[in-house]
């Protein structure tokens, strides 16, 4: 999966993205990281082809994006958003139940075995049949994801997955994900805010600001106070906690 | 299904049954147990013939109409987010009347006119409903809604006032043809809407979410749509504009069974079934010798209910795409 020279601009605005060309090799787990604004989420929509570049192209197994039928590429790509607006009450398992139909015929009926394994694979096979407003955020976020594995992709975007999850629902998903990658073999690209968490589940970083690719490449060379100082406008240093390893601080003042 | 479903599913088939019952019973004259037995049986010739000729088709009617009416709400209410949207509080019906007033006044003699003057109708007060900056707000949706039902009520009205036939929304005088011919736009109209129930849960999600997981929005939404103008307009072409079933009943059902589309439209059917059979029968007996229609009694019952509903819900239960 890449993105090949990709700029993006909404209609009747200021561009978002210049010229990005990246590429996300496959089987590994690569984060976007950067400040607030900086396009990190345009970078997931256009690789979801959600939104499609303004110059450019993406291109998935060597092929542009726009050639695959929707199906198709429901397939092979799923996206778990950030905002995730439902208009009506909904049960756990047909939000579940929605990642499969890519495989199906406009009329079949879906059954509730079909999806059992990807309700375990989260840990929701207790909730299956709660209605998703009687779930807690970390709940509802663990729904989508296990609605995205139910399209059995081969690459899965994640828009900052642990935003507004306590601590312990952020270790939670993390570890799921990681054990998701190691059996499944799947991509993962992931815009995340926690660098530290970037950092440490990540094989690859890419460093985007204004809209720009700043830095690609393995959290080893990018353990570099400078760069993520020049990054995030910020005095940054790396410091090591015991058995946790290295850690990105900010210390405040210029 | 859980067993509270099942436990409401059974109450009101009972419910329908007894009601079936009575009101075979009820009328300009009535008919008891034992006689309408001996009468089935070919004692009593006229009663047979009153029971059969008169009050069998109309039940049947009542029965159908309310359950199309009911199915067609619940699906407008998942097709435009909205659980007040109804097809008669949309202007659906009232299109599809004034529709079949015009073609009555064109092309009085063709056969099945009135049904696709009616769908005609339909699709056309459909038209200004589906704009995008409509769909967005769901107050603009009711609000236009109502504009367009009052403004083809209005027409209606105007045309109709120069010529003696008028429907009204009654059930009496139904025959065997009228009642065969909603039988069939009925069944396979309700047929179709319980096919396409599961879209009408997948629609919970935003078109994004649908796109990127390979499905078609757009499609699911208008099928629905399709759908909804087949049933209401069909009903209307028949007897004429019921109003309100379809609000009340979908939204009393989704009290009983919950909010998921694959069980609450087979709710919606009995219920409304049920619903405007009860009204029907009210209205046959308690003005006699004459009758009150089914769509002056929906009206006195549905108006409050919508201002109870909208009143208590204003916060939370209105949210739109």
């Amino acid at each position: 999966m890449e993105l090949n020279q990709v700029s993006f601009r909404y209609p009747k605005h200021q561009t978002v993205l210049h010229d990005i060309s990246v590429e996300a090799p496959k089987g590994k787990i690569i984060s976007i990281i950067g400040p607030n604004g900086s396009g990190k989420s345009t970078i997931l929509k256009l690789l979801a082809g959600i939104l499609t570049p303004t110059v450019g192209q993406v291109t998935l197994d060597n092929q542009s994006i726009n050639t695959f039928s929707r199906k198709q590429l429901a397939s092979k790509l799923a996206i778990v958003s950030q905002k995730n607006d439902l208009y009506d009450e909904i049960k756990v398992i047909d939000v579940v139940k929605t990642g499969r139909l890519p495989y199906h015929k406009l009329l079949d009926v879906i059954s509730d075995e079909e999806v059992t394994q990807y309700l375990a694979m989260t840990n929701l096979s207790e909730l299956a049949q709660r209605p998703m407003t009687s779930l807690s955020g970390g709940q509802q976020q663990r729904v989508w994801l296990a609605s995205a594995l139910a399209q059995e992709p081969e690459y899965l975007l994640l828009d900052e997955p642990t935003t507004y999850l306590d601590i312990h629902y952020q270790t939670d998903l993390m570890a799921i994900l990681k054990q998701l990658h190691e059996r499944e073999q799947i991509t993962i690209v992931m815009v995340l805010h926690d660098i530290n968490q970037a950092f440490k589940i990540s094989d690859e970083l890419w460093l985007i600001k204004d809209g720009k690719l700043v830095a690609e490449g393995s959290p080893e060379k990018c353990y570099d106070s400078e760069l993520l100082g020049a990054v995030f406008e910020a005095r940054m240093q790396i410091v090591t906690v015991p058995h946790y390893g290295r850690y990105i601080v900010e210390i405040p003042g210029k | 299904m859980n067993n509270s479903e099942k436990l409401w599913y059974l109450v009101i088939i009972c419910l329908l049954i007894v009601t079936i019952l009575i009101s075979f019973t009820l009328g300009a004259s009535f008919i008891s147990p034992q006689e309408m037995i001996s009468a089935f049986s070919g004692h009593h010739p006229n009663q047979n013939e009153i029971l059969l000729t008169i009050r069998a088709p109309r039940i049947l009617a009542a029965l159908l109409c309310g359950a199309m009416l009911a199915v067609a709400g619940a699906l407008s209410q998942s097709a435009f987010k909205n659980i007040l949207a109804d097809p008669s509080i949309l202007g659906i019906t009232s299109a599809a009347e004034l529709f079949v007033t015009f073609g009555g006044f064109l092309l009085p003699t063709f056969t099945g006119g009135k049904l696709i003057d009616a769908l005609l109708g339909g699709a056309f007060a459909l038209l200004f409903l589906t704009s995008r900056s409509v769909l967005k707000s769901p107050y603009k949706l009711i609000i236009v809604g109502v504009a367009l039902m009052l403004t083809f009520s209005g027409f209606q009205q105007l045309f109709s006032d120069g010529m003696a036939q008028t429907t009204t929304g009654s059930l009496n005088g139904i025959t065997w043809s009228d009642t065969t011919g909603l039988l069939i736009l009925g069944v396979s109209g309700m047929l179709i809407a319980v096919l396409v129930s599961p879209w009408a849960n997948y629609l919970k999600l935003s078109g994004v979410q649908l796109q990127t997981k390979g499905a078609s929005p757009l499609l699911m939404r208008f099928s629905l749509l399709a759908v909804m103008v087949y049933l209401s307009a069909g009903t209307t072409a028949v007897v004429g504009i019921v109003p309100f079933v379809g609000i009340v009943v979908p939204n009393v059902a989704r009290h009983l069974v919950g909010r998921d589309y694959t069980t609450l439209i087979p709710m919606s059917m009995l219920l409304g079934a049920w619903l405007l059979l009860v009204v029907d029968t009210i209205g046959r007996i308690v003005v006699l010798p004459s009758e009150l229609s089914a769509a002056t009694l929906m009206t006195v019952l549905g108006g409050p209910f919508l201002v109870v509903m909208l009143q208590r819900r204003l916060s939370n239960g209105i949210k739109s795409s």
